[in-house]
């Protein structure tokens, strides 16, 4: 197997204009939330006020109508020029992040445009969602006002198509190797970094682009609020609260996450800065038949395959650690010290930070875990203020397996301001709806 | 409506098209191309088309748009004669 490197990152975050301002204020301890006038406007109907976005003025890209149909603006401008509009055409809000995010990461990366351009590179970026915003204007039109199907327009196929992130940014940057996307619900960020590993682990590209982006969507977030998992009655800075005893749900938001892949060899042979190794992957699922709640013994499988494929003794644990109510923080942290015992790391919880950014979560927390690899420190688990003294119900359960002490025990793995300590590896966790479980160990070169 | 005022109306409508070069639209006459001379995408043809009939107020059969090419004169005409038809 080939040894492999990360050589490029970039993206779109929440309340964040670049890359620069997302480092500054994750190791300063801020939030990234903010109430969201567009939710405010539906007044009751939906219940959570808060979410992670960044705005047109922030990300660089306004919507506006080229006519067809004047009363839904679906059409983009880049106001930096970096995209051209042949390309914009073809993409949604999540697409064009995820353009301009690998033109970022692969300048970042310092590949020719012939690198760029082989055979030997492959694209692989992912979406949790179906393109909801668009589609739900065009079926409108068609549906309620009574359209005709061209009068529609012609891009909402390559607008909302399950890997038109993946194919957008292949056909900006013309490479000619792989061009796929990984959907695994909110695994997708890091299954698709797991996926273009595994391409170059195994010598069929020597080069990935590869990420998840979740463009900004209403249609997205309703979706959850109807589930009744969005966080409420917090104020923003203090909705996403990860393992506190007070969570009350996760906070819905919306970014991109892009990194580039490399085959370690070449990447060393030419003098790449190299960010971070990647140690091994390794995804599973729980097969316990339920589409939402988390394993205990999936997890337990997912650490013991990627236990197979590397050393394993990381100084800090990402956890996916999303804020929800029911047991997936506690069972996963339940589930890390199973493996790793109560000390000798910390767990870093960004979506505490951030919010939940869905498809492309696990890949802006990658992200995060490389600057956290750059500045040696952790980021913290802001809001975690009070940690349960009692044990949780499964606990006093016959058949429990884990851990049988409460959460409170483990206050010393969760820094709840950002903390600088050597950090040598850094084992990523997500999981998504339908089971599945995804970890990936990063080392500093 | 006349011909001259049809083609005004077209390119209206290919200066609100953001993937057609702007440059290209200062010498549109009745011989030129939308596709070999202006480079609209073929995609975005159907648009601009689809564009024409809600500026003209105009309903063109299904027929007509596939036999229709991508000249400009051609466009012009099928206009035309969704004017003679209301």
């Amino acid at each position: 197997m080939n040894k492999v490197a990360i050589v490029g990152m970039d993206g779109v975050f929440p309340h964040c204009k670049d890359m620069q301002e997302f480092e500054e204020k994750l190791f300063s301890n801020q939030s990234l939330i903010r109430n969201w006038d567009l939710v405010a406007s539906y007044d009751k109907k939906i219940r959570t006020k808060v979410a992670g976005y960044a705005t047109p003025e922030e990300t660089g890209f306004q919507k506006f109508s080229n006519g067809l149909p004047d009363e839904y603006p679906m059409d983009l401008e880049d106001i930096s020029g970096q995209i051209p509009n042949v390309n914009l055409a073809t993409s949604d809000l999540g697409s064009a992040w995820a353009m301009k995010a690998s033109l970022g990461a692969i300048k970042g990366a310092g590949w020719t445009k012939e690198e760029v351009e082989s055979e030997e590179t492959g694209v692989v970026i992912g979406t949790g969602s179906g393109g909801q915003e668009g589609t739900r204007k065009v079926w409108n039109l068609f549906f309620e006002h009574g359209k005709k199907t061209r009068a529609l327009g012609s891009s909402n196929v390559s607008r909302s198509m399950i890997y038109r992130d993946a194919a957008n940014v292949s056909c900006l940057i013309k490479n000619k190797g792989v061009c796929e996307a990984i959907g695994s619900a909110c695994a997708t960020g890091l299954g698709s970094i797991g996926y273009a590993y595994r391409l170059i682990a195994f010598g069929l590209q020597d080069r990935v682009i590869a990420g998840g982006t979740e463009g900004t969507a209403l249609e997205t977030l309703i979706g959850f609020d109807a589930m009744q998992v969005l966080s409420t009655k917090f104020s923003p800075e203090e909705s996403s609260r990860p393992y506190d005893k007070d969570r009350n749900g996760f906070v819905c938001s919306f970014g991109c996450g892009i990194v580039a892949l490399e085959n370690y060899d070449q990447a060393k042979a030419r003098g790449a800065n190299i960010l971070g190794v990647i140690d091994g992957y390794f995804n599973n699922s729980d097969g316990d038949g339920d589409m939402f709640a988390p394993s205990f013994d999936g997890q337990q499988r997912l650490w013991t395959g990627l236990k197979k494929q590397t050393y394993i003794n990381p100084d800090v644990v990402k956890a996916h650690g999303t804020s929800t109510t029911a047991t997936g923080d506690v069972v996963e942290l339940f589930s890390i010290a199973a493996q790793l015992g109560k000390d000798g790391y910390h767990v870093s919880a960004p979506k505490s930070q951030f919010g939940h950014m869905l498809g492309a979560a696990g890949a802006v927390e990658v992200i995060v875990s490389l600057l956290m690899l750059k500045k040696q420190m952790v980021s913290p688990c802001l809001n975690s203020d009070n940690l349960k003294t009692e044990l949780e119900s499964f606990q006093t359960k016959d058949d429990w397996q884990g851990p049988k002490e409460p959460l409170a025990a483990y206050r010393n793995l969760l820094p709840q301001l950002a903390l600088a300590k050597p950090i040598n590896q850094i084992v990523c966790l997500n999981y998504g709806f339908g089971g599945t479980n995804s970890a990936m160990a990063i080392s500093k070169d | 409506m006349t011909r001259e005022e049809i083609l005004k109306g077209l390119i209206e409508i290919l200066e609100n098209t953001p993937q057609v070069d702007s440059s290209k639209l200062k010498n549109v006459t009745e011989k030129t191309d939308f596709i070999t001379d202006l480079e609209v995408p073929s995609t975005e043809l159907i648009n601009v088309i689809a564009k024409a009939e809600s500026k003209f107020d105009v309903e063109f059969d299904d027929d007509d748009i596939d036999d229709l090419g991508s000249s400009v004169s051609g466009t012009i005409d099928l206009i035309e004669a969704a004017f003679k038809n209301q």
